[in-house]
């Protein structure tokens, strides 16, 4: 089933979650609302859910209005952050609990509950834990029988609050996987929400990343990461080096260096950011040629893991962040103290309100 | 072993131990000890004579009715005013919640006195009553009446801060699963709320037994039709029957420890059910 929101605007008292928020998410696509917190995305998903009603705006299920649906009668798996397990029910009663409350002549008969439980269960790896208690498990497996209890009632979406939020670093990698796994069996619509960006790129076909209440932009894990259109994007994506200058003519300058402008930022002149990617930078020994660059000494070196990651001071202070493979580091022979030159391979400029003009480096 | 800089010399342990257990044994277990002993005085015949009297059992049996009925109105007013209360936002919430509080702060007499106010003969509604022929103060039903009043908040005050701790999203889920409100209040919200339930509802109990004040000014008195057991104990113990006296006293006594025994053994339930909720989040 397709979902689209269309204008959505919540207010609670003062503070205005979502502005005039629209979006698809196509029949059997995995999209991640993905934003730091307050910026909307749990009230978005509890919109979509009808656990919120919005003050303007419209839900539409397979491009009909859900909007005045009670949240039972949406048919929506909703994963709870905290899992909301009913404590005093076992993992078995638990699954059970969306078929045992069905109107008595759309309930199934107990046999046919028993089976549903148990495949479900199954596919979740807990049948041997059908009788424990939600006390008596573990962070994922708690998270796992929310998710086969959000399946039981056959749902036409699956919405999914910060699902791994509450677990450890190794069981979430696990857990990523897994969801990825089954949405690809399962095929139904799934809309998770995440702050975690590498969880976002990692497991969604699409992004969908939200800011302030506002959607800031969507699009494919490698799109928005390779092309930001804004530069919270750009920061909240990723590691990033940030510098302030102004544009003049066709030059921007970035206090110690100078680059071309990109063509479209007009010819006045105005403040500007700039950010680049660590491994977007480059160190050398010697002056570049050809590619725009400032000088820095080196301050730390971080060589544990797939990537070198180097930590610089540029002669105003500034710090900036360089990764490159180790290949490189060796031949370059780094060491601390040194005095080098970052070269920039590749930089993404955006335009800046007077009001926000920082230092530049 | 305890740091010594970090905690009080022994000796001024010892003292406050000592004086805490002088205490408590000359303030309630002496008293407790003495009701039992006063009872038993003059034999075990004597005192079941005392109980097996008819006013004594008109008394119990007006007591067990009260609560019979105050109690259960009240743990259901008590539960839907907490549900109300912590499950949803309406204007005026503050203002039931201080209500709910009001039995506490205002005196049983107080209270007894209201009802008398509006239902006795010369009360607001007093000459309709009277015209026809309904009897509520100086009879059982204002007894009930102002035993109700006096229990309201008990039941409520205890299940208002644990359902507010629980928050809403065990009641959420149970929706987007397709429960209605019915199926939701019974399956989710009231189990996970029933040691508190219980609690309130022994706290409650032992309040509509054991209430004097209140049901003193309604009551008129009336020896075998309007007298409970607090109030029967007084009648006894002004006309200077004392052994009678401390022998119904000691089935309230017996009710006090009854009582104790259960709240203790629920607050370790809802201690052990609290656990693990907590484990759970």
């Amino acid at each position: 089933m397709s979902i689209e929101v269309r204008n959505i605007t919540k207010i609670f008292g003062e503070f205005a979650a979502l502005k005039d928020v629209s979006l698809k998410v196509p029949s059997g696509e995995l999209v991640a609302l993905l934003g730091p917190s307050g910026s909307g995305k749990t009230t978005l998903l509890r919109v979509i859910a009808g656990l919120e009603i919005p003050d303007q705006g419209v839900v539409l299920f397979d491009a009909q209005d859900a909007t005045a649906r009670s949240a039972r009668d949406r048919r929506v798996g909703f994963v709870f952050q905290h899992y909301a397990l009913f404590r005093h029910m076992t993992v078995f009663e638990n699954v059970a609990f969306g078929l045992r409350v069905k109107p008595p002549h759309e309930r199934p008969s107990a046999a046919k509950i028993f089976k549903r439980v148990h495949e479900l269960l199954a596919l979740v790896q807990l049948e041997r834990l059908a009788q424990r208690y939600p006390s008596q498990l573990s962070g994922g497996q708690r998270q796992r029988v929310a998710l086969a209890r959000a399946l039981a009632v056959q749902p036409k979406v699956l919405l999914l609050d910060e699902p791994f939020g509450a677990l450890d670093a190794k069981v979430r990698q696990e857990l990523r996987r897994w969801l990825r796994r089954l949405h690809d069996d399962i095929g139904i619509t799934s809309v998770f929400v995440t702050h975690d960006q590498d969880e976002a790129l990692e497991v969604a076909d699409r992004v969908v990343i939200l800011h302030e209440g506002r959607v800031e932009q969507e699009g494919s894990p490698e799109d928005v990461y390779e092309h930001p259109a804004s530069p919270f994007v750009y920061r909240f994506l990723g590691n990033v080096n940030l510098f302030h200058g102004r544009v003049e003519g066709s030059k921007i300058h970035l206090g110690e260096f100078s680059m071309d402008a990109p063509a479209d930022m007009g010819k006045e002149t105005i403040p500007a950011v700039a950010y680049a990617r660590p491994h977007l930078l480059d160190i050398d020994h010697h002056q570049p040629t050809g590619r725009p660059h400032f000088r820095a000494t080196i301050a730390h070196i971080n060589a544990a893991g797939a990537i070198v990651k180097i930590e610089l001071t540029t002669d105003s202070g500034a710090i900036v962040n360089v990764e490159m493979p180790h290949e490189r580091y060796r031949h370059l022979q780094l060491r601390k103290g040194v005095i080098v030159f970052v070269s920039v391979k590749d930089m993404k400029v955006f335009a800046q309100a007077q009001s926000t003009l920082g230092a530049g480096i | 072993m305890r740091e010594s800089h970090l905690s009080e010399p022994t000796a001024v342990r010892w003292l406050l131990i000592a004086i805490a257990v002088v205490f408590l044994a000359m303030f309630l277990l002496v008293p407790l000890a003495a009701v039992f002993t006063e009872a038993l005085r003059k034999g075990v015949g004597v005192y079941v004579v005392a109980l097996r009297e008819p006013d004594a059992l008109a008394a119990i049996r007006l007591t067990l009715l009260t609560a019979v009925i105050a109690v259960p109105l009240n743990l259901v007013f008590g539960v839907m005013a907490a549900w109300a209360i912590a499950k949803f936002d309406f204007p005026g919430k503050h203002l039931l919640i201080t209500l709910i509080d009001l039995p506490f702060s205002v005196s049983p007499v107080v209270c007894g006195l209201i009802y008398v106010l509006l239902f006795g003969l010369q009360g607001w509604f007093g000459p309709w009553l009277f015209a026809h022929h309904i009897k509520i103060i100086f009879a059982v039903p204002g007894i009930i009446l102002a035993t109700i009043f006096v229990t309201f908040p008990f039941v409520a005050r205890e299940l208002i801060p644990l359902m507010q701790a629980q928050g809403t999203e065990d009641e959420e889920a149970a929706r987007v699963l397709g429960a209605d409100g019915w199926q939701t209040f019974w399956r989710v919200t009231l189990p996970n709320v029933k040691w508190g339930l219980l609690y309130g509802v022994i706290l409650c109990n032992a309040r509509a037994m054991g209430e004097f004040g209140a049901v003193s000014v309604v009551s008129g008195h009336i020896r075998g039709q309007t007298t409970t057991i607090p109030l029967h104990i007084e009648i006894l113990y002004n006309e200077y029957h004392a052994t009678a006296a401390f022998a119904v006293a000691s089935l309230l006594a017996l009710l006090a420890l009854v009582t104790l025994v259960a709240k203790a053994w629920v607050e370790w339930k809802a201690h052990e059910s609290l656990k693990e909720s907590v484990h759970e989040h």
